[in-house]
């Protein structure tokens, strides 16, 4: 069971470095990019799917504490959210079948609004009127999630799919 | 069966979220400071930022070194560098011109503004708000201290280096920030206010009275240097519209356009001696 737990930590981290090298990578290319794409939201859902709702809790937790140090917000915030987001994103997509590229594409949709109003209302309460909407142009932020993280698993699936059987 | 394998999702959950609520309510009493913990996470993790962004950089070198004249390349580099300094000295020159009354108050500044830039690239913006704070690839190694003032490759304004400043990273508020505040002064009219972000591409000029004389479309606005964080001179944008304020009739609404630009602002100037910090 430690084992387990210690396992989940470790590979939680490495999660995290993929996301921050990701969130890093997008900035230096476009820096406006970073209003519509978050890239530990993605990673958060992709691997939480993946592996379940206690490594989603973790990477969730650290993703958003990440994200929190590189920003000027409350450190807490984005950890909280993230962390209720891989949660239940792994506790869910257990019990439903998320497989098909259009489900998959609306599971994450309806998980990165949720995980949107959460992060607003909760920055909202603790700083008000810090939250910025930069015009209406952080909404489409779950969209792009929603888009990027199922083409993620559609890659997967093309990748596995040209491997010769029995290789 | 014991509890701790019979519930083990739900307490994970229930420990993460008491955890995160604890940091939350200790976080909102203490303000804008950035906790130890915070820090600690910061200096873990910005390296693979500087990594990450320094293995794009130098992928984006090696194709356009390759497919581009190399040795036109490897000078143009260098002209680069020179015109990049030569930028910065020129304007502090005519701004610290502009503002002395002898040559040698002339002399004495130009003395302090020598050996006192720090060239840095940008490694990561805000992962909230891109127009908050920006990360450069330089820290306390080299010299970066909290409250240094950071300029552009022309010279105008850019933002404070903050805390947390770590080894070989640091990160930098930008002048758009909504917790930003500059002392500016207009050139023309002479029209002083502070100059607050809004988050956006955007700032405002506060502070200035409806009665205030000034202030025109297109005139330009210099630090004051009466924050005793900026030095006096420095560039930092122009009037872009100025009205009455709907909210607060006594004062006046202008807003103003940084010279900076977000989306080009790849390398940067730190101004290690100054009121801010440093020497």
């Amino acid at each position: 069971m430690r084992e387990t737990i210690a396992k989940d930590a470790l590979r939680a981290f490495l999660g995290t470095v993929v996301a921050v090298a990701v969130y890093s990578v997008a900035g230096a290319g476009a820096p406006g990019l970073l209003i519509v794409f978050n890239a530990f939201t993605v990673v958060v859902l992709y691997f939480s799917v993946r592996r379940g709702e206690v490594f989603g809790a973790l990477l969730g937790t650290m993703c958003g504490l990440v994200q929190d140090s590189f920003s000027l917000g409350v450190f807490g915030v984005a950890g909280l959210t993230k962390t209720l987001l891989g949660f239940w994103t792994g506790f869910v997509s257990r019990r439903i079948d998320v497989a098909p590229f259009t489900r998959n594409a609306l599971f994450m949709l309806v998980m990165s609004v949720i995980e949107m109003i959460l992060w607003v209302l909760l920055t909202a309460a603790v700083r008000p009127g810090s939250v910025n909407f930069h015009g209406g142009l952080v909404l489409l932020q779950p969209f792009v999630t929603a888009v990027a993280g199922s083409s993620l698993f559609a890659i997967e699936r093309w990748i596995r799919s040209r491997k010769p059987r029995g290789a | 069966m014991p509890l701790w394998e019979r519930r083990r999702s739900a307490l994970v959950l229930a420990g993460l979220t008491a955890f995160h609520v604890l940091l939350i309510s200790i976080q909102v009493p203490r303000g804008p400071g950035k906790s130890l913990f915070e820090r600690a996470v910061f200096f873990l993790f910005s390296p693979v930022q500087r990594v990450a962004t320094g293995t794009v950089h130098g992928i984006g070198s090696i194709w356009n070194g390759y497919f581009d004249l190399r040795g036109v390349r490897a000078e143009n580099q260098k002209l680069k560098k020179e015109i990049f300094f030569l930028n910065q000295d020129v304007r502090f020159l005519e701004d610290r011109l502009r503002l002395t009354e002898s040559e040698a108050t002339l002399r004495a500044n130009l003395a302090e503004f020598h050996g006192s830039l720090v060239a840095a690239r940008v490694i990561g913006v805000d992962s909230a708000n891109p127009y908050q704070t920006i990360v450069i690839d330089k820290g306390s190694l080299d010299g970066i201290e909290k409250d240094m003032t950071v300029c552009d490759r022309d010279g105008a304004l850019v933002g404070r280096t903050i805390a947390p400043i770590g080894l070989k990273e640091s990160m930098v508020q930008l002048i758009t920030d909504k917790d930003s505040s500059v002392s500016v002064r207009s050139v023309v009219d002479g029209l002083t206010g502070s100059l607050a972000g809004r988050s956006a591409d955007v700032c405002e000029l506060r502070h200035v009275l409806a009665s205030a004389q000034g202030g025109t479309i297109g005139e330009e606005l210099k630090t004051t240097g009466f924050d005793k964080i900026y030095p006096a001179g420095i560039r930092v944008g122009v009037i872009q519209s100025s009205g009455r304020d709907e909210f607060s009739p006594i004062f006046r609404s202008i807003i103003a356009k940084p010279y900076f630009s977000f989306d080009k602002i790849d390398v940067v100037a730190v101004l290690t001696k100054g009121p801010g910090g440093g020497g």
